[in-house]
């Protein structure tokens, strides 16, 4: 800066040279910086029109009684002591923790599980990939409908095939006990698919020659899997985990399609509950603060996942 | 000259916003808009009818010009709400009679108490039921529902039992439902139930029953919950009994494993002889060709148990007086004798209008309107939804067995009390 300067005033003296001429540096990146903001402003503006003004008036609507009909009368945190003091509140934050607990390991187990076996250059491969993946791109409604098939307690084929093997019906999505479960189960089969694409892409980076040195070294199909595929997919591992949490998290149409939350509360996850205090108790400004505990608990959640995965994820 | 383009902007955007702001006022010629809505499913002949009404309006009053706004159910009431928020409601809609009090009590609704005066109350049902607690009405009855007694005559006669009577008791429905309920494939499940006791309706459900028995859900302007009695205590246990230990209803396992709405077919589809049902329903079991007729619910220890849901249009409390008066005109157009007899035809809901209800209903269907005269509101207030969707919870545990019917009702109303008080606390309305 200082050089520049001294420069510049020589050549004030001097008449100016060819380099002086040209912008200063200070010149070049603020006409960089204008461009920048120019190509980046409608995205900004995307940014602040619905992204970032939405939340903050959430946020501010978590501080007011707000039913959509009068203006919002601001009574500071009485919302997040109601809460708080919620039963029903708890007992979603329950039922949504339970799904997540079904849901996060056995999908991501299940996925990793048919990428292994659909990794394979085998005629018709690509088959049975699409076959996997046609549930994820279909509705909730089409979905409640299979799964109505499989689970009706009276017509279900889950319950014929307990009748072919002697024991008793259930009734999977009426049972209080059994309608988490049943509904993490459809929720798996509706969702593998599009982790195992992730965990396929994953498994299909790990260079084939480091199984082949292994294999060359005498290493058994577990030691290989255990110390080549594992810590090479370590990465999409983690990015599965956490998708798939904050997915858990999240749940909404699922509930809302196939239960309403139903056998009474049972199946009721936290969103489904801010959707009915929102939009049909007219309680806008206590669904605002249980969206924002909720925003709070799945960055808490992600943040622990990414503080954990500097203990067991490998970049190669 | 930056500030002149500013103040320019902003009143080309106030002026614009002015504009739209208007746009449903009447204009110099007297001229006006009216947004009108409505919930009827894609393709429901009600849409037709209504729209075909709507054209009959506008030839008679051809300075109104009315809008349509049109959703099915859930949709429309969902969409609403942010409507009202954002100032862009219908200046009149079809409110479900449950919530027209949920909207008044939060200030979106015009008082309509004056311009009821300006009717005869005596040629319509039903607007007693929308009046609140301090006397004001915020909603015009357009169709009335009252649960009644359905019964399949075929089954009766096959059964060789005797048709429902005015005089029926609960021993006498309990008595005739188990004969009526039969296995003829012989897995040890009934094929078709006597009756069915349990339904997520609870309009033709546990309300009435508990009602009929001596207990009742809410008093004192419907902002005390009172269910907690032996009196709904005996009511829960009978129906427990029904889908129990006498078996002729189905259970709420199987009610529920149905689906959604399907619990609203069991009769139209011959699985159950006899159920309680509201004027709607004679709907589905006409088209499925079901012989049926209709006799008043049976006499529970302190009567029948009548209650009744008034469908009512209301007037946004934003309307401007133009838009009020058209609106006012729509509801007096919609409950004269041409259109009621033409909505009538449709089967969907009682006519508020009761010479057009006494005529256009057939001499064995007016246990209908004998219920619809006996009927006490369904204990609507500003936050119905919510206290009876806190109390259906409970009773459900009870009816699914899961929760000992004790419990379940003091829960329930600990719960439907919390909520109700949660509202009115400090409210003087």
């Amino acid at each position: 800066m200082t050089v520049l300067t001294g420069r510049a005033g020589k050549a004030g003296k001097a008449g100016k040279t060819a380099a002086d001429r040209r912008p200063s540096a200070r010149k070049r990146l603020a006409g960089e910086r204008a461009w920048a903001i120019g190509f980046a402003s409608p995205y900004l503006l995307h940014l602040v029109a619905l992204a970032a003004w939405p939340l903050l008036a959430s946020l501010w609507f978590s501080m007011t009684d707000y039913d959509l009909v009068s203006s919002p009368k601001f009574i500071g945190f009485d919302n997040f002591v109601r809460m708080f003091n919620d039963g029903l509140f708890w007992r979603t934050l329950g039922n949504t923790a339970y799904f997540a607990v079904l849901f996060v390991p056995t999908q991501t187990a299940l996925a990793l599980g048919l990428a292994i076996a659909l990794n394979q250059r085998l005629r018709g491969m690509a088959l049975f990939r699409a076959a996997y993946f046609v549930p994820v791109v279909s509705s909730w409604v089409v979905v409640a409908y299979v799964a109505d098939a499989v689970f009706n307690p009276q017509t279900g084929l889950a319950n014929q095939v307990l009748d072919f093997f002697g024991l008793p019906a259930e009734n999977w999505l009426q049972d209080p006990a059994l309608v988490i479960p049943t509904l993490a189960a459809v929720a798996v089969w509706k969702g593998v698919g599009y982790m195992m694409v992730l965990f396929l892409a994953g498994l299909q980076a790990i260079p084939e020659e480091r199984y082949e040195a292994a294999k060359i070294d005498g290493a058994s199909a577990w030691n290989r899997f255990r110390y080549i595929t594992l810590p090479g997919i370590s990465g999409t591992t983690f990015l599965v985990l956490v998708l798939t949490s904050i997915e858990t998290l999240q749940s909404f149409e699922q509930v809302f399609v196939m239960t309403d939350g139903g056998p009474h509360g049972a199946s009721e996850l936290t969103v489904l509950h801010l959707y009915r205090q929102g939009f049909q108790f007219f309680q806008m400004g206590y669904a605002s603060a249980i969206a924002w505990v909720l925003f709070v608990l799945v960055l808490a959640l992600t943040l622990v996942q990414f503080r954990l995965q500097r203990r067991w994820v490998h970049y190669a | 000259m930056r500030v002149r383009m500013l103040a320019a902007a902003a009143v080309a955007v106030l002026t614009v916003g002015g504009t739209a702001a208007c746009g449903g006022s009447a204009d110099d010629s007297g001229a006006v808009t009216l947004k009108l809505g409505f919930y009827a499913a894609a393709g429901d002949p009600a849409d037709t009818t209504m729209r075909e009404l709507v054209k009959e309006f506008t030839a008679a009053n051809p300075s109104i010009k009315v809008e349509l706004e049109v959703a099915p159910y859930v949709k429309f009431f969902e969409r609403l709400r942010t409507q009202i928020a954002g100032g862009q409601a219908p200046q009149v809609w079809l409110s479900d009679g449950v919530l027209v009090q949920e909207f008044a009590a939060r200030g979106a609704l015009a008082d309509l108490t004056d311009r009821v005066k300006t009717v005869n109350a005596d040629d319509y049902s039903g607007i007693e039921l929308n009046r609140d607690a301090k006397g004001r009405i915020y909603g015009f009855p357009q169709g009335a529902q009252t649960p009644v007694l359905f019964y399949n005559k075929k089954l009766f006669a096959d059964a060789k039992v005797a048709e429902p009577t005015a005089d029926w008791t609960y021993d006498d429905l309990a008595a005739a439902a188990k004969k009526l309920t039969t296995d003829t494939n012989g897995d040890g499940k009934p094929d078709t139930y006597g009756f069915r006791a349990y339904s997520p309706g609870f309009t033709e459900s546990w309300w009435p029953i508990i009602k009929a028995f001596g207990g009742d859900i809410v008093t004192d302007g419907n902002r005390k919950v009172v269910v907690d009695s032996q009196q709904s205590k005996a009511a829960l246990d009978w129906m427990l009994g029904a889908m129990g230990k006498d078996g002729f209803a189905p259970d709420y396992a199987t009610t529920e494993g149905l689906g959604k709405g399907v619990v609203h077919t069991l009769f139209a589809t011959g699985r159950v002889a006899m159920s309680y049902g509201i004027y709607a329903r004679s709907l589905p079991a006409t088209t499925a060709g079901v012989d049926f007729g209709v006799a008043p619910m049976p006499k529970g220890p302190a009567g029948r148990g009548n209650v009744a849901i008034v469908n009512s249009w209301v007037v946004n409390k934003t309307a401007s007086a133009a838009q009020a008066d058209a609106a006012w005109k729509w509801i007096t157009f919609f409950s004269g004798e041409g259109p009621q007899r033409k909505w009538a035809e449709l089967g969907e809901a009682i006519p508020i209008n009761k010479k057009v209800a006494s005529t256009a209903l057939p001499a064995d269907r007016h246990a209908f309107l004998d219920s619809l005269d006996a009927a006490t509101d369904l204990g609507v207030n500003a936050v119905w939804s919510e206290y009876t969707e806190a109390l259906s919870k409970r009773i459900n545990e009870a009816l699914s067995g899961a929760t000992p019917v004790d419990t379940a009702l003091t829960a329930g109303q600990k719960d439907a009390q919390e909520v109700i008080d949660r509202f009115y606390a400090g409210q003087t309305q």
